[in-house]
C-alpha cells in the first residue's frame, strides 16, 4: 500500500504542485490547509510523512511541529518543513520558544526553502520514506 | 572698659581729699591735681577716663583745662565744679564740651549722679563705636556678596550656550554674551552699550520688539519659535528663540532675548530622516523580495503541473495548474499597478459618479471569493448621496483593497465558531464628507500591527501580502484630501472608514 503524506500549506497552489509531486511518486497524498485542520489530520489518518510550510493562519507551522515533536504518539513521525522562510529565522525561531517553554524541540528532518523543484522535493521525501 | 579712673582737679586740697576719700569709698580709683596745669600733666599720664575739675582756680582754671584737655581727647567727660550763678563760665564750658555741672558745695549725691551719667555717656559712646566698627564689617560683606553675585551672574550669562541678548527701556544694548557675538558675528565690545536695537535689527523685527513692549504690559513672555537669521558675515543659521519684556511696577525696563542655535540639531534630524529612508528602502526590497518569491514559487508550481497534465493527458491537472498560473500573472500585474501607483504622484481625476454604484462593483468582484470562504457581505446605502464630483478610480481601488483586506481577516480568523460577514456601509457626515464604511468580524488586529498599518511593506498576511496595499489606499485617499480611520479589536473584527470631501453636482450647477 502506498505511504500516506500529509501537505499542511494554506496556499492552493502549493497543495496542487506539492499533491502532484507526491501522485507522481506513488505516494497517496493527503492535504490540509491549516495548523489546527493539520493536527486533526495528523490524529485522524497517521500518516507517514508530514510536508509542512511555517507561516500559515490558524496555528503556524511552528505550533504545529512542536506540538507533533513533543507528542509521544507523533514524535517519531518524519517532518519536511517546505516554506518561504530562511532556515535561520526559523531556528531562531524555534531556540527562543526551546528557552521560553524550557523544553527542547529536536530539528527538523529535512528543511526545503521555496521554490524547489519537484525532482528536489520528491528526493527529500524517498529519502526519508524509501 | 569701664569708666572708673577718676582725676580730680581743685585747688582747694581739703575738698579734693574728702572728694578723693568718698570716691574711693565708692569703688573708683582717683588722681587727684590742685591746679590747672598740674591737672593736664596728670591728666597726660594717667589718662583718666573722666575728669572733674572747678572752675575757678589761679592759673591755668577749670575752662582752660577743659579746653586742653578736649583738644587732646574730644571723647574724655569732664565735669565742671561752678560756684551758684556763674552762667557765663557755664555757656563757655558748654560751648568747650563739658559733659556736666555740680555746684558747690560739692554734695556726694550730686557728684553720684554726673559721675553715673558720664559714665552712660562713655558706655553709649563705646556701644557706638562698636556699632559703627560691626556696620563696617557688614557693609563690607554685602558688598562682596553683591559683587559675588553680580560676578556669578555674569559668568552665568557669559557661559551660557543661548546667545543672550538684552535691551534697557532706551533700547541700548546692555547685555550681548559672547555665544550672541559668535551667532551674529558682531564683536561683544563693539556692541554693549554702544548699539541700540536698530543697530543690531532689521527695522522690521526691531518694529515688533517695540511694539512688543508697548502692549504686553501682562503677558511677558513668549513662547519659543523657530526662524532663520541672517548673520553680518552672511550666513544663515535656524535658531529658536524666546523674548521677555521686562517690567517694573508697570514700568517698561528692557526686554531680553534668548537665541538657541540649531544648526547641529537641523543636521542631526536631516541624518535621522536619511537613515530612516535607507531603513525604509531596505524593508521595502526585503518585503518585496519575498512576495515575488511567492509568485514564482505559484508559477512554478503551476507549471509543474500543467506538465503533468500534458504529459498524463488529465484535464484537471490542466486546469489546476493553469489556474495557479493565472491567479499568480495577476499579482505581478497588480503589485506592479500598486507600485507605480505608490512611485508615483497621481492627481485625482474628477468626474461625476456615485458612489452607491461603486460599492456594488467591489462586491460584484469580491462576492464568490467571499462566498466560497463562507463569508457573508451585506450593503447599506445613503441614497442621498447620489451623483458627487470625484474619482471613481480612486474609490473603486480604495473600496476593493478595504474589502479584500476585510476577506482576509474573515478567513486568517482562528476562531471557525464565528457566522463570519463583512458590512459595507455609505453615509454622510454633516453634510461636508460622504463616506464608506467596511466593518468585518474577522480576526481584528493587535496593537502592533495596528501602529503599522501604513508603513510601507508592512504586512501581517506572511509571504501572501506585498505590504503595498494600505499604503497605497492611504495615498489615493490623501491624495483625494480624504481620511483613513481605523477601529479594530483583536480576536472580534476591525472597521476601516474611507471620508472624502463632499462636492454634490448641484453645486457646481448653481454656478
Amino acid at each position: 500500500m502506498s505511504k500516506k503524506v500529509l501537505v499542511v500549506d494554506d496556499d492552493p497552489d502549493v497543495r496542487s504542485f506539492v499533491v502532484t509531486v507526491l501522485e507522481e511518486n506513488q505516494y497517496l497524498p493527503l492535504v490540509a490547509q491549516d495548523g489546527v485542520e493539520g493536527l486533526e489530520m495528523i490524529q485522524k489518518e497517521q500518516p507517514d510523512l508530514v510536508i509542512l510550510d511555517v507561516l500559515m493562519p490558524r496555528g503556524s507551522g511552528i505550533r504545529l511541529y512542536r506540538k507533533v515533536k513533543t507528542d509521544e504518539k507523533f514524535k517519531d513521525i518524519p517532518i519536511i518543513m517546505f516554506t518561504g522562510i530562511a532556515l535561520r529565522s526559523f531556528l531562531k525561531s524555534q531556540k527562543v520558544l526551546d528557552e521560553f517553554k524550557d523544553s527542547e524541540v529536536p530539528k527538523p528532518d529535512i528543511y526545503l526553502e521555496k521554490p524547489v523543484e519537484p525532482e528536489e522535493l520528491a528526493a527529500a521525501v524517498k529519502k526519508k520514506l524509501g | 572698659m569701664s569708666a572708673d579712673k577718676i582725676l580730680i582737679v581743685d585747688d582747694e586740697q581739703i575738698i579734693v581729699k574728702l572728694l578723693a576719700m568718698s570716691l574711693r569709698s565708692d569703688g573708683y580709683e582717683v588722681v587727684t591735681a590742685n591746679s590747672g596745669e598740674e591737672g593736664l600733666d596728670v591728666f597726660k599720664t594717667e589718662s583718666p577716663d573722666i575728669v572733674v575739675t572747678d572752675i575757678k582756680m589761679p592759673g591755668m582754671d577749670g575752662l582752660e583745662l577743659l579746653k586742653k584737655i578736649k583738644e587732646i581727647d574730644s571723647e574724655k567727660e569732664v565735669i565742671i565744679v561752678t560756684g551758684h550763678g556763674d552762667i557765663d563760665s557755664t555757656i563757655t564750658a558748654l560751648q568747650y564740651g563739658a559733659s556736666d555741672f555740680i555746684n558747690k558745695p560739692v554734695r556726694d549725691e550730686a557728684l553720684a549722679i554726673a559721675l553715673e551719667r558720664a559714665k552712660a555717656k562713655i558706655a553709649i559712646r563705646e556701644k557706638l563705636a562698636e556699632y559703627t566698627e560691626n556696620l563696617e564689617i557688614k557693609i563690607a560683606e554685602a558688598t562682596e556678596e553683591i559683587r559675588r553675585k553680580s560676578n556669578f551672574q555674569r559668568l552665568l550669562i557669559k557661559s551660557s550656550n543661548d546667545a543672550i541678548v538684552a535691551f534697557d527701556h532706551d533700547w541700548k544694548v546692555v547685555v550681548y554674551n559672547p555665544e550672541a557675538a559668535s551667532m551674529f558675528g558682531e564683536d561683544v565690545k563693539d556692541v554693549r552699550n554702544k548699539m541700540t536695537i536698530g543697530d543690531l535689527y532689521t527695522p522690521k523685527i526691531a518694529k515688533i520688539f517695540k511694539n512688543q513692549a508697548k502692549e504686553d504690559q501682562h503677558q511677558n513672555t513668549f513662547p519659543w519659535k523657530e526662524n532663520i537669521i541672517n548673520t553680518k558675515d552672511g550666513r544663515k543659521i535656524p535658531v529658536r528663540y524666546t523674548s521677555n519684556v521686562l517690567h517694573k511696577k508697570g514700568e517698561f525696563v528692557g526686554t531680553v532675548s534668548f537665541f538657541q542655535d540649531l544648526t547641529e540639531i537641523k543636521r542631526l534630524e536631516k541624518e535621522l530622516v536619511q537613515s530612516e529612508r535607507l531603513a525604509a528602502v531596505g524593508q521595502t526590497i526585503s518585503g518585496l523580495a519575498h512576495y515575488v518569491k511567492n509568485i514564482l514559487i505559484g508559477l512554478k508550481g503551476g507549471s509543474y503541473v500543467v506538465d503533468v497534465g500534458i504529459q498524463k493527458n488529465n484535464t484537471d491537472k490542466l486546469k489546476t495548474g493553469w489556474g495557479a498560473i493565472k491567479k499568480n500573472i495577476k499579482r505581478v500585474g497588480d503589485l506592479t499597478q500598486d507600485l507605480l501607483t505608490y512611485s508615483k504622484q497621481r492627481e485625482p481625476e474628477f468626474e461625476e459618479c456615485q458612489p452607491n454604484e461603486i460599492v456594488n462593483e467591489v462586491i460584484e468582484l469580491v462576492k464568490d471569493v467571499a462566498g466560497s470562504n463562507g463569508i457573508g457581505i451585506s450593503k447599506e446605502f445613503d441614497n442621498s448621496i447620489g451623483q458627487v464630483i470625484a474619482d471613481p478610480q480612486t474609490i473603486h481601488r480604495s473600496l476593493l483593497n478595504l474589502v479584500n483586506n476585510a476577506i482576509d481577516a474573515c478567513i486568517e480568523d482562528e476562531d471557525i465558531s464565528k457566522k463570519h460577514e463583512i458590512k459595507v456601509k455609505t453615509y454622510l457626515d454633516k453634510n461636508d464628507y460622504f463616506c464608506f464604511e467596511i466593518k468585518d468580524n474577522g480576526c481584528g488586529m493587535d496593537k502592533d500591527t495596528q501602529k503599522q498599518l501604513f508603513n510601507p511593506m508592512f504586512s501581517s498576511k506572511g509571504g501572501k501580502g506585498t505590504g503595498l496595499g494600505l499604503l497605497v489606499t492611504g495615498k489615493l485617499i490623501e491624495e483625494h484630501k480624504g481620511v483613513v480611520e481605523t477601529e479594530t479589536s483583536h480576536g472580534i473584527g476591525s472597521t476601516f472608514r474611507i471620508k472624502l470631501p463632499l462636492e454634490k453636482l448641484n453645486a457646481v450647477d448653481e454656478d
